[in-house]
């Protein structure tokens, strides 16, 4: 099993995913899924995956220079869905991070055998609500979340490998809801 | 003698505002010094506020982060982009932000960031124990 770490954040690629997961769990391979950025460096080993800066090479070589001695990946859902069998399989470890729970969503729909996914940060924005700290969801959240749930996806919160795991069906109860 | 180069702290939690009381410490009353925490803030409303920031400066200044690859750092890059006279330079410890203070009237920016990136390295030091 080459997947280590699936995680939701809209940070993507940062100090605690290359700091202490990547310490943690130490992947060889990043790869950063992100629609906005995806279709245009497919080969590209580290990216800033930003949707203001998607189109910019200038914000891809930023995440590169990010993760010193990690390879870094950025591909679109549906070439990383296309790819994730694949990877499961590939000697080495990877990770497997995604912006927000709708690409999470997008990316187990497009065939990607996800078993779980980490939400590591999805900070506030107008119209969110605090489930805690570091996880804000409104209900198109809430929506991509109950659908990864009904297909068996486990959610996890957990911003860093020293924090205790928390289930997103134990914060969320009414997501057991049906 | 140049203008003097404003900065900008960027840093995890409450490093950027302990980094700069404990400069005061050292020197004194500090102007001309703002500081960000990243905390609860995602890549975008982090590389807005630091926009809304550096944005201010007539002619460019300094981001200071904490360290290489986090958010503070890419967000810092981000909102500097195009803005040539605005230079990022990471890993700020205090020796290091002590000799900014000293030197941010006598250099432009880039020669400063420069400046600053030997004197960073420099700082590291050990203290060997007398045999």
């Amino acid at each position: 099993m080459s997947w280590l770490l699936h995680r939701i954040d809209d940070r993507l690629s940062h100090g605690q995913v290359v700091v202490a997961w990547a310490q943690r769990l130490q992947p060889q391979r990043i790869d950063v899924v992100d629609d906005a950025v995806g279709s245009r460096l497919r080969p590209a080993r580290i990216w800033v995956a930003d949707d203001a800066a998607a189109s910019s090479s200038w914000e891809r070589s930023l995440l590169l220079s990010a993760a010193p001695g990690i390879e870094v990946r950025v591909v679109n859902v549906a070439a990383a869905a296309a790819a994730y069998a694949e990877e499961a399989a590939a000697p080495g470890g990877a990770f497997l991070l995604v912006r927000d729970l709708a690409s999470a969503r997008a990316l187990v729909e497009a065939g990607a055998a996800v078993p779980a996914w980490n939400l590591g940060g999805l900070h506030y924005a107008p119209g969110k609500s605090k489930i805690n700290e570091y996880i804000y969801l409104d209900d198109g959240d809430l929506g991509a979340a109950r659908a990864l749930l009904e297909r068996g996806v486990t959610l996890e919160v957990q911003d860093v490998p020293a924090s205790r795991a928390q289930s997103l069906r134990a914060l969320i109860p009414m997501l057991s809801a049906t | 003698m140049s203008a003097r180069v404003p900065a900008l702290l960027v840093m995890h939690a409450d490093l950027s505002a302990a980094l700069l009381r404990a400069a005061e410490q050292v020197v004194g009353p500090i102007e001309g010094v703002e500081t960000l925490s990243n905390a609860g803030l995602s890549r975008d409303d982090l590389e807005r506020a630091i926009t809304e920031r550096v944005e201010r400066w007539p002619s460019g200044g300094l981001v200071f982060t904490d360290f290489w690859g986090g958010s503070c750092h890419q967000c810092g890059a981000s909102a500097a982009r195009g803005r040539g006279e605005v230079v990022v330079v990471t890993g700020l410890n205090l020796p290091t932000l002590i000799d900014y203070l000293h030197n941010r009237e006598k250099y432009g920016v880039v020669d400063l960031a420069e400046r600053l990136q030997k004197k960073g390295q420099e700082s590291i030091r050990v203290q060997r124990s007398a045999a």
